[in-house]
Parts: structure tokens; sequence; C-alpha cells
């Protein structure tokens, strides 16, 4: 493999019997260039190419043929040869080819019938082997609506149970999320699934940094504040990069981003190659992650079921800054040093930005079997006396004729996860 | 200290009262052009969905649009067949033709732009035929690579987000802790900016001849200068692009120009709030110019003005990232809308399906000329 990277066995076996050389081009390159990788592929990706891959090499040979044939027919008219497609290279400059072919839209549904045909049968081996799941979804105590007015979009999907709110708000997460208070300092829903499950199982992705002091090491704790030196020397880097004009445009810088790891001084994730790049990634993914602390904390979430499928994810958002005049010509300036205009919270934009993002989230886990039917999902807002579950009906959050105690949700929480 | 530093920047520019005057030549282009229909385009842009502008939610993101649409021609489906890339995209609208060269316009248009066809038929000077783009990737978009056209027959292009841009970063780099809210830092680098020449910092004024474009440069820069420092204020791109935009049909009353709109792209970073505050903004500019076109007498009851945005943005089910994004190829990306209003237009609901690439080629039979080879068909519905 090139770039040291060292495959599976089994996936090996597979690359040397040229079993990507037979698919299309379009098809193997992708995967190829994905598991270049491979060790900073998380367990959940490395196994998913190896069950896609030993499900192609095991099937009918005919019936695979069969399966890509409306795909080489695409590939065809689109133009793809070996020059301006090399075997085993995926760049941007192959994205923009396919952008740019009016084919596209057709080579898109080809793949998406592919997949199609594939997902049920990856899929049945997950189900199989499924289990409960959890995700808390924590909206900041600023917010300037009640939750008569909270998780409108979602809300049908759900119910929502009253909570009797502790008089303390900052006893609020602590009793949610360890059972405890604030002065127990007990270990959290997520430290404890974390003891028992495999590595990278356990998330608490945020805005602030408070979830982190509640975790364990084996927690994966991404913090968009803790990220701050790491994003202010990104910051500084990229305008660098693009005001010397070292880079012509967009690719190549893509191509320079990939070098801006994170120092082991700016957080914790260092210390993980895997998470290092999943933080590097998410940072310079050239949406607003760098610059907006909730779209940091979304698209964290979004990838990490994508590529983790953790089984406990604790999210909490926060309140977002209100944009400064002429910030927004700046994209990689860092609006705190380059503005003396006091910075301001937005709570009401913040309120309508998370509308919007638990939909999301609460969509993105439910695109995969891992999470269907076996998930709850608890969508909290800090100091609220209701919350909105979303869950199987064996979840065992009390059928509430009166408002239930943070501590009983918590210990719904456990009992759920069987812990 | 204001009024000092602005007498300051008008010394340091160069610029006088005498150089507001647009010469002779200039006035005499612009009352000649002013005898036929104008056309105005306006791309609704940097992707907006259906979901926040026409459809039933989303009407009251658009208030201005609103109000326009009863005494306009709206079609309800104008579709983007085409790459769903800005620059590919708005190429497509101008040429007529479905664009696919470099997504960050690092090539001219592969075929000829309207203002081309424009100038070429009619032998209209470069003062009759403007494209004002906040996007900044836009400084090669008037005209086509083809050898018969190009760049001889564009239009005059500004990229008025680059011009203060550049004065921004200027001010950020030079004097952080001033910070770059300092109207006065920004106004200095931009007096830096302006005096040391143009190119290459927003401006793609047509060659014509040096004088020329020096007038036409000091005619905006001047304009530029009072609006920054008038209660106006800008606080994004799209209100700089707007007054421009103003700025040139006062002074120059082009017959054809492109207006492109783009702030709402600020739904990258993630915010839906921001996203919906841009739609809010670029309506209200929208309406604005509108405004303008009702009380210029060089415009009013002879513009047709279209309006449409140039891509929408991925939908929210099933897609990479929702309103983040636009490449998903979804129907939320490539289903959009088309607005026509002004002289001669009827007012109606039109069920047809049209694409972004016939908004050429009726700009071309509106104008009176004969293109070239186009894709697009003319909007018969806006020419009855």
């Amino acid at each position: 493999m090139a770039g040291g990277s060292k495959l599976s066995p089994a996936l090996q076996a597979l690359v040397d019997k040229g079993l990507f050389d037979r698919l299309p081009a379009t098809f193997s390159t992708f995967f190829f260039e994905q598991m270049q990788d491979w060790e900073t592929l998380f367990p959940a990706e490395r196994n998913y190419h190896e069950r896609l891959f030993t499900l192609l090499d095991r099937s009918d040979p005919a019936m695979v043929e069969g399966l890509f044939e409306p795909l080489r027919r695409i590939e065809q008219t689109m133009g793809v040869n070996e020059k301006n497609w090399p075997r085993r290279h995926f760049t941007l400059d192959q994205v923009d080819f396919l952008n740019r072919s009016p084919r596209y839209p057709e080579w898109r549904k080809a793949v998406a019938d592919i997949f199609a045909r594939l997902d049920p049968l990856l899929e049945d081996e997950i189900t199989r082997a499924g289990h409960s799941r959890l995700v808390v979804v924590i909206a900041p105590a600023e917010l300037p609506v009640g939750p008569d007015r909270m998780w409108l979009r979602i809300r049908q999907h759900g119910k929502r149970i009253p909570l009797e709110a502790p008089e303390d708000v900052g006893d609020y997460l602590p009793l949610l999320l360890t059972g405890a208070g604030r002065k127990d300092a007990a270990s959290s829903i997520a430290a404890k699934y974390a003891t028992k499950g495999e590595a990278y199982d356990a998330w608490a992705v945020e805005a602030g940094g408070s979830l982190a002091d509640a975790g364990a090491e084996r927690v994966v704790a991404l913090s968009y504040e803790r990220l701050r030196d790491y994003r202010a020397r990104l910051m500084s880097e990229v305008r660098h990069i693009v005001e010397t004009q070292e880079v012509r445009g967009p690719r190549q810088l893509s191509a320079k981003l990939k070098d801006l790891k994170i120092r082991a001084s700016e957080g914790d994730v260092s210390r993980d190659p895997v998470l290092a790049e999943f933080a590097r990634a998410i940072l310079l993914s050239g949406n607003g992650t760098l610059l907006v602390n909730n779209t940091f904390v979304e698209w964290s979430t979004v990838q990490a079921v994508r590529r983790a499928r953790p089984s406990v994810a604790i999210v909490s958002f926060g309140i977002r800054n209100k944009i400064k005049p002429f910030s927004s010509l700046l994209i990689y300036a860092d609006q705190d040093t380059t503005n003396p205009i006091p910075t301001q919270m937005d709570t009401l934009g913040t309120y309508v930005d998370l509308e919007i993002f638990y939909q999301y989230i609460w969509q993105e886990f439910e695109k995969y079997a891992e999470y269907r039917r076996n998930t709850a999902y608890l969508f909290v807002g800090e100091g609220m006396d209701e919350l909105l579950a979303i869950a199987p009906p064996d979840f065992p959050l009390p059928a509430a004729t009166k408002p239930t105690k943070l501590a009983e949700v918590f210990a719904s929480m456990k009992d759920w996860m069987n812990l | 200290m204001f009024a000092l530093s602005k007498r300051r920047f008008i010394q340091l520019a160069g610029l006088s009262i005498a150089n507001r005057i647009v010469p002779n030549r200039l006035c005499g282009a612009a009352k000649q052009a002013s005898a036929g229909r104008k056309v105005i385009i306006v791309t609704f842009g940097g992707g907006v969905r259906y979901a926040e502008t026409f459809a039933p939610e989303g009407l009251r993101n658009i208030p201005r649009l609103v109000e326009m649409k009863p005494r306009g021609l709206f079609f309800r489906s104008c579709a983007n067949a085409g790459v769903l890339s800005h620059y590919n995209s708005t190429a497509s609208i101008l040429t007529g033709n479905w664009q696919r060269v470099d997504d960050f316009g690092f090539q001219p248009p592969a075929s000829p732009t309207i203002f081309e066809y424009y100038r070429k038929a009619t032998g209209a000077g470069p003062t009759d035929a403007w494209a004002i783009a906040t996007n900044k990737s836009f400084s090669m978009i008037g005209a086509g690579s083809g050898r018969d056209l190009g760049q001889p027959y564009g239009p005059n292009l500004v990229l008025p987000k680059q011009l203060l841009l550049e004065a921004v970063q200027g001010a950020a780099a030079k004097n952080a802790d001033a910070g770059v809210a300092n109207r006065e830092n920004v106004l200095r680098h931009l007096e830096t900016i302006l005096s040391e020449g143009y190119e290459g910092v927003g401006w793609t004024i047509f060659k014509a001849g040096r004088q020329l474009d020096r007038a036409v440069r000091e005619t905006l820069a001047h304009a530029l200068v009072e609006y920054i420092n008038g209660p106006e204020a800008p606080s994004s791109g799209d209100e700089l692009t707007f007054f421009i935009a103003r700025e040139v049909m006062r002074e120059f009353a082009p017959r054809l120009m492109l207006v492109n709109f783009w702030d709402m792209d600020v739904a990258h970073w993630g915010s839906y709030s921001l996203y919906l505050q841009a739609i809010t903004k670029t309506d209200r500019l929208t309406g604005m110019l509108w405004e303008e076109i009702q009380s210029n007498p060089s415009y009013k009851d002879k513009t047709t003005l279209l309006i449409l945005p140039e891509l929408g943005r991925d939908g929210d089910i099933n897609a990479a990232n929702g309103f983040l994004n636009h490449r998903s190829g979804d129907a939320s990306c490539r289903n959009m809308w088309m607005l026509a209003r002004g002289a001669g237009v009827p007012a109606g609901d039109i069920e047809r399906p049209v694409f972004h690439v016939d908004l050429a080629a009726t700009a071309g039979e509106l104008l009176g000329i004969k293109a070239g080879e186009m894709t697009g068909r003319p909007m018969r519905e806006i020419l009855s």
C-alpha cells in the first residue's frame, strides 16, 4: 500500500488477488484511496471495508458483473480512462471530473443503485449483532424559549417527558449524565459505558468544555473550546497560505491542509492518531467548523456517526456569538482578536440554528442499521422542565404522570445500556 | 476625525469633484443606450432552496419578492441541469449553454456570454454592459474563451467585495490591536488600494482606453468612499454590490447588467439563522433595485428584471448535510424559480418548466439581438 499504511491481512489478500482491478474504476479507486489511510480509520470503517469487499469477493462473479454493469456503461460514456482516472489514485481532480461531467446525475444514480442492493446484505449482519444505543443532545441554558418551542422539527417522532428540574441549574447536567449532583463528581453515562465498550464507542462532543471533565480516558472527548489553540493556529496558517498565494485554488489548498496536524500541546486528541486526524479533517472540512461552535458540534457528531458508529453519544451545543461587521469577509480570522467590538451572544440565532441541527443529527443516526429500532434519543435543554424522548417502546423512561427526576432519567439510560 | 480622514482619502486617491463629472462621451453613450429595452439579470444568489423562498413556509423570508410577484411573471420551475457550482451555474445563465469549466473561476466560460453577443450585435460601448458580482471568483465570467468574440466584447466587471476585502485584510494585518471594525483603519487601506491600482483587487474594467478606465474607476471609487462613510454603511458584500450596481445605473445607464448577489452562501458556515438573514437581506436589496428601476428615468418602463437563484442547496432529507452544501444534485439543489418583472412582462404563474440556460436566449430576444448557438430557448411567455 502506498503511504505506508498497512491493510488488514484479509483485505490485503483481496487487493493482491486483483478484486479492485476487476471493479469499475470510479468505484474501486474511491475505496482504495480511502483505505490508504487505514491506520487512521476507525474500527467501524475498517470493518465496513472488509465486509463490503469480502461480500463482493465471495459473491457469484456473474452477479457482481451484473451489479456493476450499469456503472461501467456510464463510465464509458463519461470518458473514464487510465489517463484521467489512474487506478488507485482518487484526488480532488477525480471529484472535479465527476462534478463537471454531464453524466454525473446518472453516475450518482448508478452508484446509489449498487448500494441499494449491497446495503441490505451488509446491514443484515449488523442488525443481527445489534444492541442498545443512546444519544443525548443537550441545548444550552441561555436559549430564549421554553420547551413548548423546542424540537419543533422532530417532536412528532417522540414524546415530551415532564421533568423535575433541580433548584441549582448547575446540578442539571451532572444529575442527568451521572445521576448525582455536581459536587459528587460521579462518572458519566458515557464514561461508564466506555469502560465496557470497544474503543471509540462512547463520545462526548461539545461546544464548551464541561463534559470532558466528567469523562474517562476511553471516552472520545471533542470540545470546540478545548481545541482553541489548534483552531487559532489553523486559521493563522490557512490565512497565511491564502494571502501569500502559495496555492492556486481550493484543490491545491486541500493538499496543503493535510499537513496541518494537531500538536501535543493543542489537545488530548493529539495522543491518538485516529482522533488527531479526525479533528484535523473536521476543522478543515471547508464548512464553518473553525468559526462556529455549533457547526463544529454538529459536523463532528455527523462524522462520528458515519465513521465510528458510537454506541453512546453525548452531544452538547453552546451559544453562538454574533457575527461582527466585516468579519464575514475574513473567513480565516479570529473574530475575537481582529475586531474590538465586544463579543455578544446570539441566543435567538442559536435557537434557530439548533432547531435544524436536532433534525440533522437524529436523521444521520437513523440512516444506519446500527441505530434503527434500538436507539434512545433524549433531547434536553439545560434547565428545562421537559425533554423530548424518541425511543423504542421498551426504553424504560417512566410513562410519567408526574415530573420525572433527572436522576431517574439517568437510571433509565443506565438500564437501557445494561450498565 | 471622520471628515478629516475622508478629505485626506480623497486627496490621496486623487479624486476630486472634477473627476465625478463623467466625460462627455460617456454621457453620450449612456443616452444613446437608453433608447432601447434594458435587461437586468439578478442572481438571487449564493444558493437558496425553494423551501426558504417560494415554498409556503419560506414566504416570510422574502417579503419584497412576494410583493413583486403578483405583478410579475413567475416561473414555478426553473431548473439548473448543469454543474452545481456558483461559477458554472452563473456562467450557464449568461451563456445559454451548460458550462462545465473550472468550478473556481480559473477559466472563462467555454462559450460566448450574452454580453458579447449584445455588444457585437449592437456596437454598444463598454459602459453599456456591466457585471457586478459579490462572488470574488467571478473575474473571468463576463466573456467566453472563443476567438471570435471574447474579452473585447465583454462587460465591465466589478467585484466590490474583493475591493473591500483587500482593505479589511490590510487593516487587520497591519493594526491588529485596533481591529477591523475601526472604519478609519479600513479606509486607510482602501485609500492605498485605490491609489495603487485596481487590477487584481476587484476590478476588471474593460480596457477600451486608459482614460476611460480611470474615469470609470474614479467615479465609482468616489461614490464608494461616500457610501462607506455614510449612514448606510455596508455590512456585507451584497450591500456593496447593490450600491455599485445602483451607481452604475445612475452614471452609465447600461442596457444589459448582471447583478450577482452571493451572501446567502454563508450557509456553508452551518448557521441556519445567518442563512435566513442573508436571504431576507438579498430580498430587501432586490426590492431596492426594483425601486431604483422605477425611479430612474433611464430605466422606468423600459427595463425587464429577471430574478433567479443560480442554484439551490441540498435537501434536509438524506443529503450530506442539508442546507450547508449544494452538491448532492437532488431536486432541492436543482429546482428553482424565476421571476420576471418590468416592461412588457405580463403578470401570471407559469407551470411550464424552464431552464437556467433559457435566460440568455430570452435576454437576447428582449434586447433585439441575434445571439449565437445556445442550448437554451427564449421564454416565449415573457416575450409575448
